[in-house]
């Protein structure tokens, strides 16, 4: 086990070694002005110098992130399954909702920041609007595409449309979910940068944005590694949580001889 | 008094605008403690019958009666074991018996206890705690036989169970529900394809006709009970394979057969 993984890290770990001793080789040997190109060494001083700012405003956007993935993983189930169990309002709603999903977020970030002003209001709302939509349409997939011999099994003994939703589609739907939250994780952070540069007083984003008004590139990379690092491990954690919900492997399709329906 | 009873079941169903029938004046009935056997060609409509007699699709005509009443198009009256053990992968074994019976109506800590307690009369608690996909194809329809035999319902209905086994696990699958149904006497309608099955199994046989499936004869299998093992050998196990063989028309009918 332990073997298996050093064997699946090692390659990237390598070339990401070599990547950051390229960058600081060419910086230093081609002198390269750090207003232009920083080099990784200077890069990491910085971000122990800053480290009190810069994780204050790390800690406010990882709030803001968190809270929007709640509120848009909560809408996009509970719509997700309004929309499985109502055919009806399936088909009258989902046009809009799609449609709507395609309103640029240039459009909608701005709208949002005149309607509700520079609070937390429109950031939240914008991330909840951006997390939903890969959560509700990868649940309603999975709702709707369930074994049909296990459908069949609840429906010979008899089963209610509620335990047919509880005992076979929601389990069923779980992967579905998991993969629209991956979805969601890596939407949410780069949505809230967009969120924070279009006004806040605080956040990675912001504190970027500063840092680029005041020509502080060392500052603006620190921040940029800070973003991606963020991201990252919101992605690491969901697919980790994956492997937690998706413990029982997919079965193998046993050939099905014999009677005609 | 039966337990189980179809009286004059026909259904069709309209595809492309053309209707086939697929019963035809069907009247068969399970009694009280009895296994009863349906068999004919593929395509003759033997699961449609059990959607029939589950409440999940209605008949044209004719009537569906359990216990003597009238049942046609009611749901949860029976329990079900279908060709596919369908047993729910992200459940243990334990899991998916309880979860069947608290869909029948009982209590959580009662159904537990109930397939604990029956896992290990079975000799199969070593894998309560297991998921189906490390179980072979015989032990997950083992489980899924235990999940039906537990449903408290009237009757038990048996839809081509061994189907998908390969033969010396059809076999082995045969002898085991045998002596766990002969101690325990439920009323069960079971549909195979398989002729020597329905012979070392059935107390009565119906053989259907191709679609549109009528009755074309009833069987009384006069082998004593328990059945031996080794009933296949006697004389008029031959001569009655002969005689459904004849009915079926086709002399490679058992062609699935052990």
């Amino acid at each position: 086990m332990g073997n298996n993984v050093w064997r699946r890290v090692w390659p990237p770990a390598v070339s990401f070694v070599a990547f950051v001793a390229l960058w600081q080789l060419s910086c230093s040997i081609f002198k390269i002005d750090p207003w232009i190109l920083p080099s990784p060494a200077k890069i990491a001083v910085h971000l122990a110098e800053d480290a009190p700012a810069w994780s204050r405003h790390l800690a406010a956007t990882l709030r803001l992130v968190l809270s929007g993935l709640a509120l848009g993983v909560a809408t996009g189930i509970a719509v997700a399954v309004v929309l499985h169990l109502m055919p009806l309002v399936r088909s009258a709603v989902s046009p809009f909702i799609i449609a709507f999903q395609n309103v640029p977020i240039i459009a909608l970030g701005p709208l949002l920041m005149i309607w509700f002003g520079f609070g937390l209001t429109p950031k939240l709302i914008l991330l909840t609007l951006v997390c939903f939509f890969p959560v509700a349409w990868s649940m309603l997939a999975g709702l709707g595409r369930t074994e049909p011999h296990l459908r069949e099994y609840l429906e010979m003994i008899g089963s209610t449309k509620w335990d047919i939703l509880r005992r076979l589609e929601l389990p069923a739907s779980l992967p579905f979910l998991v993969s629209g939250l991956k979805i969601a994780v890596t939407y949410s952070v780069s949505t809230a940068m967009w969120a924070e540069w279009l006004g806040a007083d605080k956040g990675i984003g912001y504190y970027l944005i500063i840092k680029f008004k005041g020509y502080d590139i060392t500052a603006v990379f620190g921040a940029v590694i800070c973003i991606v690092t963020l991201s990252l491990a919101l992605y690491g954690l969901a697919a980790l949580l994956e492997r937690r919900i998706v413990y029982w492997r997919p079965r193998s399709r046993a050939g099905r001889a014999g009677d005609a329906k | 008094m039966s337990k189980l009873e179809l009286r004059n079941i026909s259904k069709s169903y309209v595809r492309d605008k053309k209707t086939f029938s697929v019963l035809d004046d069907i009247t068969i009935s399970v009694g009280e403690g009895e296994f009863v056997t349906l068999i004919g060609p593929s395509g003759s409509g033997k699961s449609t019958m059990f959607r029939l007699i589950g409440g999940v699709e209605t008949p044209d005509r004719g009537q569906v009666l359990i216990g003597g009443r009238d049942v046609t198009g009611v749901r949860g009256l029976i329990s079900y074991m279908p060709q596919q053990a369908s047993l729910f992968p992200w459940m243990t074994v334990r899991d998916n018996i309880v979860s069947a019976l608290e869909i029948a109506g009982a209590a959580r800590g009662e159904a537990r206890a109930s397939a604990e307690d029956w896992l290990r009369r079975i000799e199969l608690d070593s894998v309560a705690g297991e998921y189906p996909h490390v179980l072979s194809g015989g032990m997950q329809q083992r489980i899924s036989f235990l999940r039906a035999l537990l449903m408290p319902r009237d009757v038990m209905c048996l839809d081509e169970p061994f189907a998908a086994l390969d033969a010396l696990t059809r076999t082995e699958m045969q002898r085991w529900l045998l002596k766990l149904w002969e101690d325990q006497r439920r009323s069960v309608l079971f549909v195979t394809h398989s002729i020597e099955e329905a012979l070392t199994l059935s107390d009565r046989i119906y053989v259907l006709s191709p679609a549109p499936a009528r009755v074309l004869r009833e069987i009384t299998v006069p082998f004593e009970r328990p059945r031996r093992a080794d009933v296949w050998t006697l004389p008029a196990f031959t001569a009655l394979k002969r005689d459904i063989l004849a009915l079926l028309g086709e002399g490679d009918g058992d062609s699935d057969a052990i």
